[in-house]
């Protein structure tokens, strides 16, 4: 044996040595490696020749400590190929791998590792960015308990079809566990809480599969219908060394973005017929737009038609400065409708029929016999079993299943053929008494908004015309729901560009708003600074109060107020809806559904985290120039917060 | 129920004007009707000045319903509105209700206020 085979050897055996005799060899493994192996003994005889065969055919066990390469930098270089700016987490050791990795052999850049104080926050921050940016980003989730943390969000961004990527660690293989809480953290199946609310989910049982399953992953999030999509990154995969040779074999595949699918020709052909043949066709778009562009479509659809559109404000489809954009008199359009366009519908059934909720559930539908509906959506190609978000069945006239954003070109052009063709008098008609329409919204808003001007606690029309007026000069972007504070935003604010809103939860989760508020900010900021406002209730935003934290530390500019009604108001009028119904009184509907003795100080909450708190407000007076406070907080690049004590809605 | 629905339908439809529903109404007590407001939860669909929420509930400030056709409304709801029955509001409290409501105060011209003059 040559002598630097037996120099070897001996060193082997002085490295088991120290790993025996105590800890310090582990704190300092690359130290103690290049250490010199101590001579043999110049007593001891040389061994034989035997003992040396011996030895080399039956080597002592000897642990390797260290590598400089390991599984979980492969998966960061897979990770780096997909256009993945962030990736937002709460630290769990089933990822330690992967963690360290993205941190130090990634650099953490791109993705940029983000830290957020609970999964939900991970994930719902991810959900909002994405309707931003236009892409998903990525957050990863500790196994089992961070899965279980992270549901909610993941349900949300599901209803919502969102796409997000979210990778979980797990001990897979028993021999691989420390004895303890390893156990408690590892599963058969990484994904099974999640499973039937995700578009896919895999559990890669080598480096290969775990880049072909990545790639497969982001391409399936984002091909229409998006959706989370959930990836297992066992953690012996992560953490076992990757020598060259390995590595060399490996391939990460090419992500190709897919094309989305394109409604039948045919179909496309018959609904412009159907449309253009009625005297009173409406457009409601749901979650329809991703885009500017598919703004500016939906526009000039309903131009040829002169048609009405309601927007259900799923997603910013159609600018409230234009005169077709009449979603203020859903009721009585689709009442009088003979056609409707459903774009992207969420609840169909439930736009076209009203369920009473009295003791005895009584329907009526909302729509005139023989309506005539066409519907373009891909909400057919993600239907799961268990949640049942896919909501009532509804027998449309024409159903095509296509991305309706891609599909309207073509349904434009169809319907801009069948028009020349036959050619409608009627169109330009309809086209004026829209107009006439839209000319009253904004006086009836405001001569609504006015009933409760002065009033103590402050209305829901006043907060929104105070802000309004420190916002107007800004390039700004509202990024919650308007839905739980009478609309206010689309009903007295122009919304004419596709940033300025980004719909709602999707699943009702509550604890949607400020976590997708702080993914929104984070890609309003990449997009140039808007100034970006969200407003959450008090009960929503106690459920992920430290997402100002994080915004705090990684430098996330956005205007959180805080529509203060101390209480989970909704359930406040379900509880006395209950009570009513049994005719028990409302002395006690309070219990459980309010949050006040004591009342909570938002502002000292948002100051603990690192942010500008302001407030509480209760003088409709002082909103001014505690927004105006906010906002320039907001753009000396500082997270703020307002708190204003409101009426309930 | 439906011969019910239909005849409360009518009835707000043939509305006249404020002052000669007024007439029908039976006296009522306003300072009890302010707290009742209050107690019985009516702010909470309705907000504190009656102004009404989309999702939620009609403006009922200043309401130009006759009587008949309110307390019709309060104890067989047209619409989602919780039913309000005798034994937790009775016809008095209702008429009490009905006279707060129907004093409060006219609101504001929307051009007295400057920003509601910005916007859309």
């Amino acid at each position: 044996m040559a002598e630097s085979e037996l120099a070897a050897l001996h060193r082997r055996r002085f490295l088991k040595g120290m790993v025996v005799a105590g800890g310090a060899s582990i704190t300092a493994p690359a130290a103690a490696q290049s250490r010199t192996p101590e001579k043999p003994n110049g007593n001891a005889s040389p061994p034989t020749a035997a003992a040396r065969a011996n030895e080399r055919e039956h080597p002592p066990e000897v642990d390797r400590l260290t590598t400089e390469k390991s599984g979980s930098d492969f998966m960061v270089d897979v990770c780096k190929t997909l256009n993945l700016d962030y990736i937002a987490s709460c630290p769990g050791s089933t990822f330690r791998g992967l963690q360290e990795s993205f941190i130090n052999y990634g650099q953490n850049k791109r993705p940029e590792w983000l830290t957020c104080l609970h999964e939900e926050v991970s994930v719902g921050m991810a959900h909002g960015y994405a309707k931003v940016a236009g892409k998903p980003m990525a957050a990863m989730v500790h196994g089992t308990v961070g899965t279980q943390h992270a549901a909610m969000a993941i349900y949300n961004a599901y209803c919502d079809r969102v796409p997000v990527i979210i990778f979980t660690g797990n001990a897979g293989a028993l021999n691989e566990r420390r004895p303890g809480v390893e156990w408690f953290h590892s599963v058969q199946d990484g994904a099974a809480t999640v499973r039937d609310f995700v578009k896919w989910d895999d559990s890669p049982m080598s480096l290969q599969h775990f880049a072909e399953s990545t790639v497969r992953g982001y391409a399936l999030a984002c091909a229409q219908p998006p959706g989370p999509v959930f990836i297992v990154a066992d953690t012996k995969l992560q953490e076992d060394p990757l020598d060259e040779r390995e590595q060399r074999r490996l391939k990460i595949p090419r992500l190709v973005t897919p094309s989305q699918p394109i409604g039948d020709a045919n179909a496309v052909r018959e609904a412009a017929k159907m449309l253009v043949a009625a005297e009173a066709p409406v457009i409601i778009a749901d979650r329809y737009a991703r885009s500017q562009a598919a703004m500016d479509q939906l526009v000039r659809l309903a131009e040829l038609l002169q048609a009405p559109v309601v927007d259900n404000r799923s997603r910013m489809n159609m600018p409230n400065t234009h005169y077709l954009c009449q979603s203020e008199r859903a009721g009585g359009l689709i009442a009088s409708a003979d056609c409707i366009l459903s774009l992207e519908p969420v609840d169909l059934y439930g736009q076209l029929n009203a369920m009473r909720d009295q003791l005895e559930r009584t329907e009526i539908s909302k729509a005139k016999a023989g309506v005539k509906v066409i519907t373009i959506s891909t909400r057919d190609l993600l239907v799961h079993s268990n949640y049942q978000g896919f909501q009532r069945y509804v027998s449309a006239d024409i159903n095509i299943t296509a991305d309706a954003q891609t599909t309207l070109p073509f349904l434009i052009e169809a319907v801009q053929r069948e028009i020349s063709s036959g050619g409608k008098n009627s169109i330009a008609m309809r086209g004026e008494k829209m107009r006439e329409a839209y000319d009253g919204f904004a006086e009836r808003a405001r001569a609504e908004a006015v009933l409760a001007w002065d009033t103590t606690p402050i209305s829901s029309a006043r907060m929104y015309m105070e802000l309004w007026e420190q916002l107007k000069q800004e390039d700004w972007a509202l990024v919650s729901d308007g839905d739980f504070s009478s609309r206010w935003p689309h009903r007295l604010w122009p919304l004419e560009k596709h940033y300025r809103f980004i719909g709602g939860s999707g699943g009702y989760g509550v604890g949607y708003q400020p976590t997708a508020a702080l993914g929104a900010a984070l890609a309003h900021r990449d997009a140039g600074g808007r100034v970006v406002v969200g407003i959450t209730g008090d009960g929503e935003f106690n459920m992920a109060p430290h997402t100002l934290w994080t915004a705090a530390h990684h430098g996330i500019p956005y205007l959180t107020i805080i529509q203060n009604n101390r209480a989970y108001h909704q359930e406040v009028m379900h509880v006395q809806r209950m009570a009513n119904r049994h005719n028990r009184g409302l002395r006690n509907v309070h219990i459980g559904t309010t949050i006040d003795n004591p009342n909570i100080d938002y502002a000292k909450i948002a100051q603990a985290y690192g942010a500008v708190g302001i407030g509480p407000i209760s003088d409709p007076n002082d909103l001014s120039e505690a927004f105006r406070k906010g906002i320039a907080a907001v753009k000396a690049g500082q997270p703020a917060l307002v708190d204003v004590v409101m009426q309930p809605r | 129920m439906k011969l019910m629905i239909l005849a409360f339908a009518g009835l707000t439809l043939a509305v006249g004007p404020a002052c000669a529903q007024q007439a029908s109404a039976p006296a009522g007590n306003v300072e009890n009707g302010k707290t009742l407001y209050v107690q019985t939860g009516c702010y909470q669909c309705h907000g504190y000045a009656g102004q009404g929420a989309p999702m939620t509930g009609p403006r009922v400030s200043r309401t130009e319903f006759p009587f008949e056709g309110f307390l019709f409304q309060l104890r067989h709801p047209v619409s989602q509105m919780p039913p309000y029955q005798a034994t937790i509001l009775s016809d008095q409290d209702a008429a009490d209700l009905y006279a707060y409501l129907r004093q409060m105060p006219a609101p504001r011209d929307p051009k007295s206020i400057p920003l509601l003059k910005a916007g859309r």
